[in-house]
């Protein structure tokens, strides 16, 4: 006998797997618009933008009902908790295909200096990290959430080194400023891509090792034992002197 | 909502001065399943209770009102009871089998209903043993006593033999209240699996199995009916503050 509470968990997650396959498209096509200079998929990209909205609802009513219905506890809880946080992720990242958009639309065509800057490597990078992130979510690959959580470094110094030449470029010449002003945007939009998909990837590690790793958390905690009073330990941590 | 099996109309019941119901009108859909909750002593057992004329048996009831089934109140003076609750069947809290083996307890029902064929029985045992997801369990024993199963198989055997006069509603009281959460779990699987050929409505005090196992909630207080909606609504975003307070442990 299949338990109902599975089937709904099994809902939930399809409606989670089909939500990261439209942002990813959605991310992709508003690359697409800017790297082949055409407005239409940057269109596209805001117009499916309620479409991403919709999904981000109906999945936060599909926890709020499973919690509610079902009272889930260990590996369930975690899932469910991760998921409300996987599509608050998923649904700014959307939001960020949209910007990216505007953004292209905005430029109309890529800027002459866009070779100096690590404009393509970053929209890969962030790419790779979306994607990896989703596939850890469908394979349940800590691994491979591992893999996205240390390639955010690696997007982190893209961003900063395009500021840094972004700054020379604007100062170089008036004529640059609007166009680096875009690039400097769009730079940072990849950027919080990353930052998603990591969230993404710590949520998976979070459902699959039970094991809290964002802001690096473990390791705060490794040799203590976890207060029984949480609030106390942020405390104590707020009264150390700088 | 689905078609409407069984209607309520200004249900008042009485103990003697005691009243116990008070004006409760609902419409319980066909094939799905309906919970009623509320405190100790706010009338959701004798609610259902009225639902297959199971207070006729106490004296000193008086009740006003209708329970119309499939278009038919119930309580009219030309309704043959014991044919009504052959459509209605009811499964207790704590089992209540024979002391008999587990074949003769499942077609009991058949039986005294004058059904003698062998051909007949032994399907109806396999049916029903099947429908009550035990079949494999007793299949080997279906000749030994039936009070030597485990509570909660017991209490699947009542279910079983609930279902082999083929009623169209069944009445559940409390039936997990005294199991434990394994045998618990079965029967929830169980009723979800039922609905689809049955009508089922479960009286429960553990909120968190009526949330699990209903479609349709209503929540009972000091006679009264207080709310009744989507189980998945009174259990997210009930209308009355009293259904909110219960259904979050403030009181009750």
């Amino acid at each position: 006998m299949i338990r109902q509470f599975d089937q709904q968990l099994e809902k939930l997650r399809t409606k989670i797997i089909k939500m990261c396959s439209l942002v990813d498209e959605q991310v992709d096509l508003a690359l697409k618009s800017f790297n082949e200079e055409n407005i239409e998929y940057a269109k596209t990209v805001i117009e499916r933008d309620s479409i991403v909205d919709k999904y981000d609802v109906k999945i936060e009513k599909a926890c709020q009902k499973i919690i509610a219905l079902n009272q889930p506890v260990a590996m369930d809880l975690r899932l469910i908790l991760s998921a409300l946080t996987i599509n608050t992720n998923l649904e700014r990242i959307g939001d960020i295909a949209v910007n990216l958009a505007e953004a292209a639309i905005e430029i109309k065509k890529k800027p002459d200096f866009i070779d100096r800057i690590p404009y393509y490597k970053m929209a890969a990078t962030a790419k790779q990290m979306l994607k990896d992130s989703i596939d850890s979510l469908i394979e349940a690959n800590p691994h491979l959430a591992q893999k996205v959580i240390k390639m955010d470094d690696e997007l982190d110094n893209y961003d900063k080194s395009s500021y840094e030449v972004l700054l020379k470029i604007m100062k170089e010449s008036p004529n640059n400023i609007e166009a680096g002003v875009t690039m400097l945007i769009i730079s940072q939009q990849l950027e919080r891509i990353g930052d998603h998909a990591t969230n993404i990837a710590e949520d998976v590690f979070f459902i699959v090792e039970a094991q809290m790793i964002k802001h690096k958390y473990e390791k705060f905690l490794f040799g203590e034992e976890e207060s029984e009073d949480d609030d106390k330990d942020i405390n104590n941590e707020e009264e150390k002197p700088i | 909502m689905k078609e409407v099996k069984i209607k309520a109309e200004n249900l008042n019941l009485f103990y003697g001065q005691k009243q116990a119901l008070k004006n409760i009108s609902i419409e319980i859909p066909e094939n799905k399943v309906t919970a009623f909750i509320g405190p100790s002593g706010c009338g959701k057992s004798t609610f259902l209770r009225v639902l297959n004329r199971m207070n006729d048996l106490i004296d000193d009831v008086r009740i006003e009102g209708n329970i119309i089934i499939d278009g038919t109140n119930i309580y009219d003076k030309n309704i043959d009871v014991v044919n009504l609750r052959k459509r209605i069947g009811m499964v207790f809290q704590k089992s209540n089998l024979f002391p008999k083996s587990i074949y003769e307890n499942l077609v009991y029902g058949l039986k005294i209903n004058g059904i003698k064929d062998k051909k007949i029985l032994d399907e109806t045992v396999e049916r029903t043993l099947i429908q009550a997801a035990l079949f494999n369990e007793v299949k080997d024993r279906l000749n030994e006593p039936a009070l030597a199963l485990s509570g909660g198989q017991q209490q699947r055997v009542c279910i079983a033999r609930a279902l082999a006069v083929e009623p169209e509603i069944i009445l559940m009281d409390e039936p997990a209240s005294a199991l434990d959460p394994i045998s618990t779990a079965k029967i929830e699987e169980l009723i979800h699996e039922l609905k689809t050929k049955y009508t089922i409505v479960i009286v429960t005090h553990n909120m968190q199995q009526a949330a699990r196992v209903s479609d349709q909630t209503a929540f009972f207080y000091l006679g009264e009916l207080i709310e009744y909606d989507k189980t998945t609504k009174i259990f997210t975003r009930p209308t009355k503050k009293q259904t909110e307070d219960y259904v979050t442990g403030r009181f009750g």
